[in-house]
């Protein structure tokens, strides 16, 4: 615990111990101490759109279903048979009425509660043995929706969904709600690497530093019309609630011309203008910030870009929302979706999706060389050397803490939070810190469950 | 069909409008007939290509109105009627995405293949069909690729099946469309910074 403390002492001061990327000690804590208490990343409720669509998404080992019931509700349900514990469900997605214990038949309807139990009355004396009235699969202890993301926490005692999310709630919009429809994701690509998932979290929420080097080659094929990747230190990051993220700077114009700029149309516009807040439209329209990438605390990404996607001056812009969900400490399954707002006109989102595919996700070219790299940095963190090792990661800051260009004041950006123009690791800071608060925090032990032991006095509440 | 259990088509994509509609006819044609030997010559070829990383020889191999499908395999219940996630692929390439992609790899900048990961391309399972047009054939293969980076890294593999449509321009045979059935769902590789 000595050993542990610090750690995060160092983490504090913005340095780095190396071996934090690939360490089985830490990544038990964070399983125990962060990851079974966040809010975290499960689906939209575009991916389930019809009564009975379901999808089957991880919280590290637990599966769960979420899926849409007859009500129109969204509901996440642990896969797992209350009678044997097999999975109910072995698909990925689909659309189903009820799910059917394939072991001993027991089923479940799409909103968990239990329907059929094969032979009740003779093996289990019926009602009398085993009441199933108000038995269901187990729901998530705590799940909460924001423009249709769909969230999940294992902590009955999460604080709500919002409050998490504050500030953040604010640039989120920008990914997620261009018009009152909101958007639609397909996807997800999924693929493993042998990489740490703090790395990508990390390096979405404040990561401008890398761009000019890491992405070289994509601006030397032409994939963006800003012929130098160095533009980048004119934006800004900000952190703001539990998550922040990049922006670019635009070229002069207002609002319109600044969204026209990075290839929306005029429709689209016209919707966000009537969806967006005075002071979100103010921070691109009279400020001239961009959003670029972001990350919510933990593990949960978006990326906004606008590369070329054919032989033309034109430009394209789409959004990715993308998730680190980790295996071990030193490997990560990437979840990558293309997200467009419901309302854009079909040729935009057929574009929109070419643009993701060349940037970002599986193939991506952006993608493939950041990953290069979080690969090569886990597989180094793992030895005794890496232990001697703290990083820096104070860019940004002074010897004496203070910062090395003083935050933009309310006029020079009207979003909330705090933004510095120009590279910095400030957020890399704000994320490693939560990290560090979560991991300190002991977890009350969890209430267990025992499945129809007793005659129930009081429907179980769901 | 190279897939497993259910056919890919190009106009499941937004972007393989202007893909050929071309379709097999007829069983698949003896060993011995000249354009099995063409086809299966021709993928032969391809694989030494792709395994030497080749691309701008590969490149022109490839029609102007190619489309180089991977769609996203998902693990469905047997009746659903799909296997792949609705809208969403690996690759889903025109001449020009796919030249971006070859242009990238010639650059001095291109990280995830420098040093260049040692990959080789098994094709097998080879068989041919005619079509209703004279001048294009379609074959389907199988397709295992092993990919390996660095010194002791774990080295990934690949498995997928895939359906070609292969169109004679005088005397050579061009790529007018790939349709590939990835057999994992979750992949196990870094990046997909290669070409199946």
């Amino acid at each position: 615990m000595a050993e542990q403390a610090a750690v995060f002492d160092a983490v504090r001061r913005g340095m780095i111990p190396a071996h934090i990327y690939n360490d089985a000690e830490i990544f038990s804590l964070e399983k125990e101490r962060l990851f079974g208490r966040s809010w975290l990343f499960v689906a939209h409720e575009s991916e389930v759109p019809d009564a009975g669509d379901y999808v089957v998404r991880r919280v590290l080992e637990d599966s769960f279903i979420i899926s849409r019931d007859n009500d129109g509700g969204v509901r996440a349900m642990f896969n797992m048979c209350l009678h044997r514990g097999m999975q109910v469900c072995r698909a990925e997605m689909g659309n189903a009425s009820h799910f059917r214990c394939p072991y001993h038949g027991w089923s479940y309807r799409n909103d968990g509660r239990i329907v059929g139990l094969p032979f009740h009355k003779e093996a289990y004396g019926g009602e009398e043995g085993f009441s199933r009235k108000g038995q269901t699969l187990l729901p998530a202890p705590s799940l909460g929706t924001y423009n249709g993301l769909i969230f999940i926490s294992l902590d009955p005692d999460a604080p709500p969904l919002e409050e998490f999310l504050g500030d953040f709630k604010f640039y989120l919009d920008y990914y997620t709600k261009q018009s009152s429809s909101g958007i639609e994701l397909r996807g997800p690509q999924r693929w493993r690497v042998k990489a740490n998932w703090k790395i990508g979290a990390e390096n979405f929420a404040g990561d401008m530093y890398h761009t000019p080097q890491t992405h070289t080659s994509v601006v030397e094929i032409g994939l963006f019309r800003e012929p130098k990747a160095e533009k980048r230190k004119d934006g800004n990051t900000y952190w703001a609630g539990n998550g922040g993220g990049t922006t670019y700077k635009l070229p002069d114009g207002n609002l319109e011309e600044r969204l026209r700029y990075v290839g929306y149309p005029d429709e689209m516009i016209e919707r966000m203008k009537e969806t967006w807040s005075p002071d979100q439209q103010t921070v691109i329209g009279d400020n001239g910030f961009m959003i670029s990438a972001a990350s919510l605390f933990p593990n949960l990404s978006f990326v906004h870009n606008w590369p070329r996607v054919e032989e033309s001056d034109d430009v394209l812009p789409f959004v990715s929302i993308r998730q680190w969900q980790p295996i071990s400490e030193n490997e990560t399954e990437i979840l990558s979706w293309f997200a467009v707002d419901k309302e854009a006109p079909e040729e935009f989102k057929a574009l929109s999706y070419k643009a993701y595919l060349m940037c970002f996700g599986s193939t991506g070219m952006f993608e493939q060389d950041d990953v290069e790299n979080w690969v090569s940095l886990t597989n180094t963190a793992a030895g005794s050397m890496a232990r001697r090792l703290q990083l820096n990661s104070r860019m940004g800051m002074l010897f004496d803490g203070s910062p090395v260009v003083q935050p933009l004041s309310a006029e020079e950006f009207a979003g909330p939070g705090v933004a510095h123009a120009g590279y910095g690791e400030y957020n890399q800071r704000h994320l490693l810190n939560e990290w560090a608060n979560c991991l300190e925090r002991p977890v009350d032990e969890a209430a267990s469950l025992a499945v129809g032991a007793e005659k129930p006095i009081e429907e179980v509440p769901r | 069909m190279s897939t497993t259990h259910h056919a890919i088509d190009s106009a499941q994509s937004p972007l393989g409008r202007h893909a050929s509609t071309t379709s097999r006819a007829g069983k698949s044609l003896p060993f011995d007939d000249p354009r099995h030997l063409a086809a299966h010559h021709w993928l032969v070829e391809e694989a030494y290509i792709l395994d030497h990383q080749e691309y701008e020889t590969w490149l022109e191999m490839l029609t102007e109105d190619i489309h180089y499908f991977m769609p996203v395999k998902v693990t469905t219940a047997l009746g659903s009627g799909y296997d792949t996630a609705p809208g969403m692929a690996h690759f889903d390439e025109n001449k020009y995405s796919l030249s971006r992609r070859v242009a990238r790899f010639a650059t001095e900048h291109a990280w995830t293949e420098d040093p260049p990961s040692r990959i080789r391309h098994y094709v097998t399972n080879v068989r041919t069909f005619e079509t209703d047009a004279a001048n294009e054939i379609i074959v389907d293969s199988a397709v295992l690729l092993f990919r390996s980076r660095g010194d002791v890294r774990e080295a990934s593999l690949i498995s997928a099946g895939r359906e070609d449509l292969l169109r004679r321009d005088g005397d050579r045979w061009q790529l007018a469309r790939r349709h590939i059935a990835v057999d994992e769902s979750v992949l196990r590789t870094q990046n997909l910074a290669i070409f199946l």
